[in-house]
């Protein structure tokens, strides 16, 4: 996704040097880029803005004390922050040990979101998307992502076959993969 | 049904962390073995990020931004004041504090270096041990007294098609050895069947014969803890099936 900007605009890879470097402003400004996305997906998932608002803190102190987890030749910094943010969530949310550490993370999608207006739009595109999705597959493929529950659970509680539980969570990743081409 | 179809949907739903139990270990199990599972399960991890992206709406209050700043603030020490002394002297403790935190600087700095390099140490140190590991594996199989091996022979009586297998129920571990096999069409493949004692065959792997008509088959995905009755290949359409659909043209009791 290209940017309409035309201003230079410093690159994720280049800012998580710098913050290597103890600088604070590069800090801010990634904190300016990905906290929206962060704290909208901690707030999902906990239900609860203060918590949210921790969970944010910690996301980006552990960034900060720990820059060189990121590796940017494996991925862009806003899909790899949103995984950390996710799987934290969950952990508390299930009041769970951290089970994922955060050098664990590794992504292939390159969305490159260096505005507020591609924010915007991409995540535009994915709320269309899930919009066209059956009900039923869209809340089994929240039920696992937001609520974090295996698929047994989720077939316990929505009363579907395993079968077709594993069906519907597979088909509605790919759905959105193909989204992100479109 | 490839190797990899078999794992697809489990693949999507470790991804999610939503695959527990026996199904789970089985895939990871896998994992260590398929680059090509691998890299499937890194992009539907990327998928479900994307998920992510439909919750945008809610910002964080401004005091989040000030809160995280001093936060920084604070684990950097940064705010440091030097008061003014008359006498030259008196700024001795302080040019020597100075001194220390450029020399403890220094040496946080190479700590981190070090941090670093020996978490790369321990990867690769991970990594080697995984490889130990499949290796002892593969010797564990050919040589354990618990290991059997079974040699299958020709229904009809070719005397040139001979199979060799080699399996250890405890650990699910079978390495196939076959030679004078014929070739197939194009379309067609052959199929590794486990038969257990109770139940359905259990598909074991699919493999072509080379030029000189020798193929193997290592390590195929099988649950752990069946027991072998027998083993069986039949030929099946490029892709093999769930089921054998065609007589056995190999056999060998367990």
């Amino acid at each position: 996704m290209k940017t309409a900007d035309t201003r230079a605009v410093a690159s994720d890879a280049d800012l998580v040097s710098a913050i290597a470097s103890g600088d604070e402003s590069a800090m801010g400004q990634l904190y300016d880029r990905y906290s929206a996305i962060v704290y909208s997906t901690a707030v999902r998932i906990l239900g609860d803005r203060t918590t949210a608002e921790d969970l944010l803190q910690e996301v980006f102190m552990q960034l900060w004390r720990n820059p060189a987890a990121f590796d940017s030749n494996r991925g862009t910094l806003a899909p790899w922050l949103v995984a950390i943010t996710r799987n934290r969530a969950i952990d508390w949310l299930r009041k769970r040990r951290p089970e994922t550490l955060v050098a664990d993370v590794s992504l292939a999608i390159e969305p490159d979101l260096a505005s507020k207006t591609d924010f915007a739009r991409f995540a535009g595109k994915i709320r269309a998307m899930l919009d066209r999705m059956p009900k039923t597959q869209k809340d089994v493929l929240e039920m696992a992502y937001f609520e974090g529950l295996t698929h047994s659970e989720i077939a316990a509680k929505t009363g579907q076959p395993l079968g077709t539980i594993k069906t519907r969570i597979r088909s509605g990743l790919l759905a959105l993969r193909t989204a992100l081409t479109q | 049904m490839s190797v990899h179809d078999q794992f697809a949907e489990d693949l999507a739903l470790h991804a999610l962390g939503a695959l527990a139990g026996q199904e789970k270990e089985t895939l990871e199990k896998h994992l260590e073995e398929c680059s090509h599972c691998r890299g499937e399960l890194q992009q539907l991890q990327s998928d479900m990020t994307l998920l992510a992206f439909s919750t945008m709406g809610p910002v964080p209050p401004p005091k989040s931004r000030k809160r995280l700043l001093r936060a920084i603030a604070r684990e950097r020490g940064a705010q440091v004041t030097v008061p003014k002394r008359s006498a030259w002297w008196l700024l001795v403790p302080y040019v020597v504090s100075t001194a220390l935190i450029v020399v403890a600087a220094f040496l946080w700095k190479e700590s981190r270096s070090l941090n670093r390099t020996l978490a790369n140490l321990e990867r690769r140190h991970a990594e080697m041990e995984k490889q130990l590991r499949v290796a002892q594996d593969l010797v564990n199989t050919l040589t354990s007294p618990e290991s059997k091996h079974i040699t299958l022979a020709p229904v009809k009586a070719l005397p040139q098609p001979q199979g060799k297998a080699y399996y250890l129920s405890s650990s699910g571990h079978l390495i196939f050895l076959a030679n004078n096999l014929a070739p197939l069409l194009p379309d067609k493949v052959y199929e590794l069947w486990l038969i257990p004692s109770t139940g359905s065959p259990i598909p074991a792997g699919l493999f072509q014969p080379d030029s000189h008509g020798a193929a193997t088959v290592v390590n195929p995905p099988l649950p752990i803890g069946i027991e072998a009755k027998a083993f069986a290949i039949t030929i099946e359409p490029a892709g093999g099936s769930p089921a054998p659909t065609s007589q056995p043209i190999m056999l060998g009791a367990a």
